[in-house]
């Protein structure tokens, strides 16, 4: 398969990035350097090209009721004009992905993950097929393009190019405006833990929109940052990545993300068995685990307590923030977790200790 | 960009290595560190191992990746250098001078097709093309 290139990469290149296949997309990995990045989105803000991200749009009379039976959260409570975070679940209660839903007074949004364009799609339609649902599931990846734009700047760069009045849009609320005189819709979303914004438009306007908010962001120290940091900076929030922290063998009660499922829905694929399993008794928990200097902790590598084998790092890096090595991990859920236990991780063969610390490492002061 | 030395040879690895006698310095290229991006971490081997031509002998670990050093040629390590282990930023400054990795004591060939400078930088103009 050939690599896939975004609507961006024109201005990743001429900006000096550095690239990175990524699930098949050439994306960029890093522009100035990782740390710099990461540290850069902290203190200022940082653009983000999401083009490669799935999205699908769900149209006709049975659409709320077709979200009702894919999506994990609690839709129905859901106003319009917000979002929530939840996940597809197969019939077993493992997800399919983790997602992002928008409910719009006409069509629901939902945000997938560049590895589950596809697969996604294709689950949700067939769905709608089975449940006999009178709904449109449209696959609009390559239609739209997605520019994130975080960090605590992203008001006074989006404002001057903006047709809404930012101040008065919540976090994970989301609105219909103009960007650059271009039809978008710009939701206060993120995955960096900081505040921001998600914007999604009509593809052709993407190197426009993106030149716009990169010059208005010049002054304010604002720049592109690439997945590297896109990476750390989700880990330092706390906020999973699909295949790290959550794949079709972690559930998200194992993984932390309880938050995203309403265990009292019955209709819902997969949460009936998410139940059976939560009143068994979960067999395995999240933690984070920090250390100071030394190696660093990667996905996959083994977690010991008292030198006994208890888990795996589901993601891991050097955090620029807390100035920490730092982990997630999926552990037994009979070992001792509270903050200050004493883990090893190995390395080559060798323990490296890390301690549990609380979660997540970063929370911005609000 | 560092300047290369043109009395030292190089690695397919991007390893460098200049021979005084019978002790020979080993590093790493700007061009390996230029490419692991932020270092955070360097594991030498220690005084008194024994190493055999294209083994790995040493790790250099970034934000993003873990690169591996293999040694050019076989030898008892004599002296590491210990400095990076706590700061690597000679490393990413001064890749061929303080930024060395490793000395060993010379016993028998080095691995097959070590380079002059000239032929280590069409490698790279090849591998960037």
């Amino acid at each position: 398969m050939s690599i896939r290139k975004t609507p961006l990469h024109a201005a990743h290149a001429a900006a000096g990035a550095r690239f990175v296949d990524f699930h098949g997309w050439e994306m960029p990995v890093q522009y100035e350097g990782i740390l710099a990045e990461t540290r850069r989105v902290r203190a200022h803000g940082g653009l983000f090209d999401l083009c490669h991200m799935g999205r699908l749009v769900i149209t006709g009379p049975d659409r709320e009721a077709l979200v009702e039976r894919v999506f994990s959260g609690n839709f129905s409570k859901l106003r319009h004009g917000r979002a929530k975070y939840g996940f597809l679940l197969n019939e077993d209660g493992y997800p399919i992905d983790d997602v992002l839903v928008y409910r719009d007074h006409e069509v629901v949004h939902i945000v997938i993950n560049a590895t589950g364009r596809e697969a996604d799609t294709a689950w949700v339609k067939e769905q709608c097929r089975a449940g006999g649902f009178d709904a449109t599931v449209e696959n609009v990846s390559d239609a739209q393009a997605m520019i994130a734009l975080q960090g605590r700047a992203s008001e006074h760069v989006l404002q001057p190019v903006c047709s809404a009045d930012l101040s008065a849009l919540r976090y994970y609320g989301f609105a219909n405006a103009l960007v650059c005189g271009h039809e978008a819709l710009l939701a206060r979303t993120g995955y960096t833990g900081e505040d921001g914004f998600e914007l999604f438009f009509e593809e052709a306007h993407a190197m426009e929109v993106w030149n716009a908010l990169a010059e208005s962001g010049a002054a304010l120290d604002v720049a592109p940052i690439g997945l590297g940091s896109r990476d750390l900076l989700r880990l330092e929030a706390g906020m999973p990545l699909y295949g790290q922290e959550l794949n079709l063998e972690i559930d998200p009660l194992e993984a932390g993300l309880a938050f995203g499922v309403d265990l009292t829905k019955d209709d819902t694929l997969g949460v009936p068995a998410l139940r059976a399993r939560k009143e068994a008794g979960v067999k395995r928990t999240a933690i984070s685990l920090a250390q100071d200097g030394g190696r660093v902790p990667r996905t996959g590598c083994p977690v010991l307590q008292d030198g006994v084998r208890v888990g795996i790092v589901t993601s891991g890096g050097v955090s620029p923030t807390v100035e920490r090595n730092i982990a997630r991990a999926l552990v037994d859920a009979s070992c001792a977790t509270e903050p200050g236990a004493a883990f090893d991780i190995e390395i080559r063969g060798k323990p490296h200790p890390m301690a549990a610390v609380a979660h997540p490492f970063y929370k911005r002061a609000r | 960009m560092a300047d290369r030395p043109a009395d030292i040879q190089y690695t397919k690895t991007h390893e460098w290595i200049r021979i005084e006698g019978d002790i020979a310095t080993i590093g790493v290229t700007d061009f390996a560190v230029e490419h692991l991006g932020d270092l955070v971490f360097v594991d030498l081997p220690d005084a008194g191992a024994d190493l055999e031509a294209g083994e790995s002998a040493a790790e250099i670990e970034s934000v993003k990746a873990v690169g591996e050093i293999y040694a050019p040629i076989g030898g008892e390590v004599t002296e590491s250098n210990e400095d990076l282990s706590s700061d690597q930023s000679n490393l990413a400054s001064d890749p061929f001078g303080a930024g060395w990795l490793f000395k060993v004591k010379i016993s028998g060939d080095p691995v097959e097709g070590l380079m002059d400078l000239a032929t280590y930088e069409a490698q790279l103009e090849s591998e960037a093309s």
